[in-house]
């Protein structure tokens, strides 16, 4: 199994309503929108039944309201809004029509039931997210946070995602990355068209079957640069790049096989050129740590030349794939 | 065969932008498809089926987003679809909608796409939340070099095509890049962003969407009878394949050349660049416009760069390409390949403003996706029977 995650600072625009409500939530008031004879709460852009328009008649609605259902959260994780147990639950605000699914914090679950009164207490630092109600709790009267809304209408909301994946591996890829620690190249041969893949690929995709142990065979440790880009790196949040840096495909001699996209070792980036001759480079055992599984060559940390004269069949820039 | 042709009666496009940060994510959609709702003159009501597409969920973070954006565009209690392929999700969401017509199944469907990619950053989305992302220019800069040997076309040519596209933008109020004094001169004087291509032969980051409105055949021939010319899907088509195998070309994969015969078959079409009138492809590195122009056999082999250099694809060429300004000018990933689509439809109702082709009839789009692995193409019409 390979373990992984994804976070990235995402930036949301608002829009005229989503922003006047968590503007409004700075300010430790509720607001609704009108849409015919109803007040929506969360507010809406638009009449949820015909895609209308709505006039941006916004009221105060709330602060206490009543539970219309609720979930008891027993064991919150990390990613809950709170450290202990509590309820998700839809609360009707005074003055709405419609629920809002917030967080109510009553203490056990006991405590919980359809109709409860309940109120919102407010964080002490808002920033204009649905968090700055922290939450619900039994009771009419609200709970202030203390200090006053924001200088300036609320028009974004950062958003910090991230998700972690539990990844398995399949066997093809176990024994190709073991291969790979001991400085070896796994080659998969299709026993149907005689096409060969490297990685770990278990099927071929031309004859669509799979490919297993009894289809491996040994590939040669040399290969030739075929096409190649240099990449001026753009600075996004986990970018761990400063300076342009090059990928090149790489034919392994004698094969048909080709290496898409692979980094080269202590080359400038002057040298590189079609034909170039290269020889791959493997991480020690000490080397091969947690980031085993994250590339196709787990042990691959990539080519150098090997300062033989260039190949020279003209086509080679044509082999990619 | 279809059972009854769709017809293209309303289209709607934001104005493209770095950041629109203006509007909501629900707020940019609609938009779009409010001015293709107008357009057709129609209205939430009148739609039957809406059919959504934008690239991975990675670029905003917004998860379903069909289920989010369901209030923004009226599709509460209707068929809601949402298409995913790649770079050419826009095409496809065309396609999708417009065989959901053809079938005879709705009358009338509502295609939207979309990308926010200020809400979060492209290349950090295509290289999988990774470090070293080589980004799109990167994935295809090696196939651009590859065609740059095997045609021996003039290293110019790039730079010519990143010139005349962003021309064609200025004549566009849509445009993202309204880049004045542009000239081949200073397109090779920017940034080597990614060898062989510069920084001004590549594509912008951009808020925007596109909204297209189908009909049926009765639809469609009421449209024209009440003085709002339809554009008619004479043909559409997908193909795709994997990533790589030996002896796959990506330069010139089979599945483009096979998306294209079959899209050429289906409208009556036994020479291409006689018989269409004008092409939107999604060119979103320079190269990119002679590579598809050939690989979809609107040029013979080695003959796509040097309809670029005889100045054949500008807006008063023989054979005009990308008259819109194109990807190289906006570039809502999940929009571009519907805005592809809607330019060709906008041609040939010979509603494109400034950048009318004259006298357009018959035109063709094309999307393409992931490492040129998805291709939808379409051919649309002036009337059912151009060739007549």
């Amino acid at each position: 199994m390979v373990e992984s995650t994804i976070t990235f600072p995402y930036q949301r625009s608002l829009g005229p309503v989503l922003g006047a409500f968590l503007t409004a939530l700075t300010e430790e008031r509720l607001i609704g929108i009108r849409s015919g004879d109803r007040v929506l709460c969360p507010p809406l852009e638009w009449d949820p039944e015909t895609g209308a328009e709505l006039a941006h008649d916004f009221v105060d609605v709330g602060p206490a309201g009543t539970v219309e259902s609720w979930c008891w959260v027993a064991e919150p994780s990390e990613q809950h809004p709170l450290d202990h147990p509590f309820a998700f639950a839809t609360v009707r605000l005074d003055g709405a029509d419609t629920g809002l699914i917030h967080v109510v914090d009553a203490g056990s679950a006991d405590a919980m039931s359809v109709g409860l009164r309940v109120a919102p207490r407010w964080r002490a630092e808002r920033r204009g997210h649905l968090t700055d109600l922290e939450a619900f709790v039994p009771g009419e009267a609200p709970v202030p946070g203390g200090g006053g809304g924001a200088d300036e209408p609320v028009t974004m909301m950062g958003y910090n995602a991230s998700i972690s994946y539990t990844t398995p591996v399949p066997d093809n890829v176990v024994r190709s990355e073991a291969a790979a620690a001991e400085g070896r190249f796994l080659g998969l041969r299709c026993p149907i068209c005689g096409r060969t893949y490297t990685g770990g690929r278990g099927y071929c995709p031309v004859d669509s079957i799979a490919l297993t142990a009894e289809h491996e065979v040994d590939l040669p440790q040399k290969g030739v640069l075929t096409s190649f880009t240099i990449v001026t790196p753009v600075q996004y949040p986990g970018q761990t790049e400063t300076d342009p840096f090059a990928r090149v495909h790489v034919l392994l001699e004698g094969t048909d096989v080709v290496l898409s996209y692979q980094a080269l070792v202590d080359t400038p980036n002057e040298a590189i050129r079609t034909g170039l001759r290269l020889a791959p480079v493997w991480a020690s055992a000490a080397e091969l740590g947690d980031g085993a599984g994250d590339t196709r060559e787990a042990g691959l940390i990539g080519w150098i030349p090997t300062g033989e004269p260039d190949a020279t069949d003209p086509d080679l820039v044509n082999r990619l794939c | 065969m279809a059972h009854s042709p769709a017809a293209v009666v309303g289209i709607g496009q934001t104005h493209h932008k770095k950041k629109r940060w203006d509007v909501s994510l629900g707020g940019l959609v609609r938009e779009a498809a409010r001015r293709a709702l107008d357009d057709a003159q129609m209205d939430w009501g009148d739609i039957d089926a809406v059919v959504l597409g934008k690239a991975p969920d990675l670029f905003e973070g917004v998860m379903k987003p069909e289920l989010y954006l369901t209030d923004a565009l009226g599709a509460h209690g209707k068929p809601m679809f949402r298409v995913h392929t790649a770079g050419s999700v826009g095409g496809t969401t065309g396609i999708v909608a417009s065989h959901l017509v053809e079938t005879g199944r709705h009358r009338r469907v509502l295609a939207v796409a979309y990308q926010k990619q200020s809400e979060g950053n492209a290349q950090f989305a295509l290289g999988s939340g990774k470090g070293a992302s080589l980004g799109a220019g990167g994935a295809f800069a090696p196939f651009i070099r590859s065609y740059i040997h095997r045609s021996g076309a003039p290293l110019d040519v790039g730079p010519m095509v990143a010139v005349k596209d962003r021309q064609n933008a200025l004549k566009n109020p849509y445009a993202h890049l309204r880049l004045e004094d542009i000239s081949v001169e200073s397109v090779k004087a920017s940034p080597m962003m990614w060898d062989p291509l510069h920084f001004l032969e590549s594509c912008p980051s951009s808020d925007g969407a596109c909204a297209v409105v189908f009909t049926d055949r009765a639809g469609g021939e009421a449209a024209a009878a009440d003085g709002r010319p339809p554009a008619w899907v004479l043909g559409s088509a997908m193909r795709s394949e994997p990533f790589g195998f030996p002896g796959r070309d990506p330069v010139l994969p089979q599945g483009a050349a096979d998306c294209a015969e079959d899209v050429y078959a289906q409208a009556g079409i036994t020479r291409p660049r006689e018989q269409i009138d004008c092409a939107e492809l999604y060119v979103p590195f320079s190269w990119y416009e002679p590579m598809w122009l050939e690989a979809h056999h609107l040029a013979g082999p080695g003959e796509g760069w040097q309809l670029v250099e005889s100045g054949a694809t500008a807006l008063d060429g023989s054979f005009p390409v990308n008259m819109s300004g194109g990807v190289l000018s906006s570039n809502p990933i999940g929009a571009s390949g519907l805005l592809r689509f809607a330019e060709a439809a906008l041609q040939v109702r010979g509603m494109a403003g400034e950048h009318q082709v004259d006298g357009a009839r018959v035109a063709v789009a094309q999307a393409y996706g992931a490492s040129a692995q998805y291709f939808s193409m379409w051919v649309v019409g002036a009337s059912l029977d151009p060739f007549g």
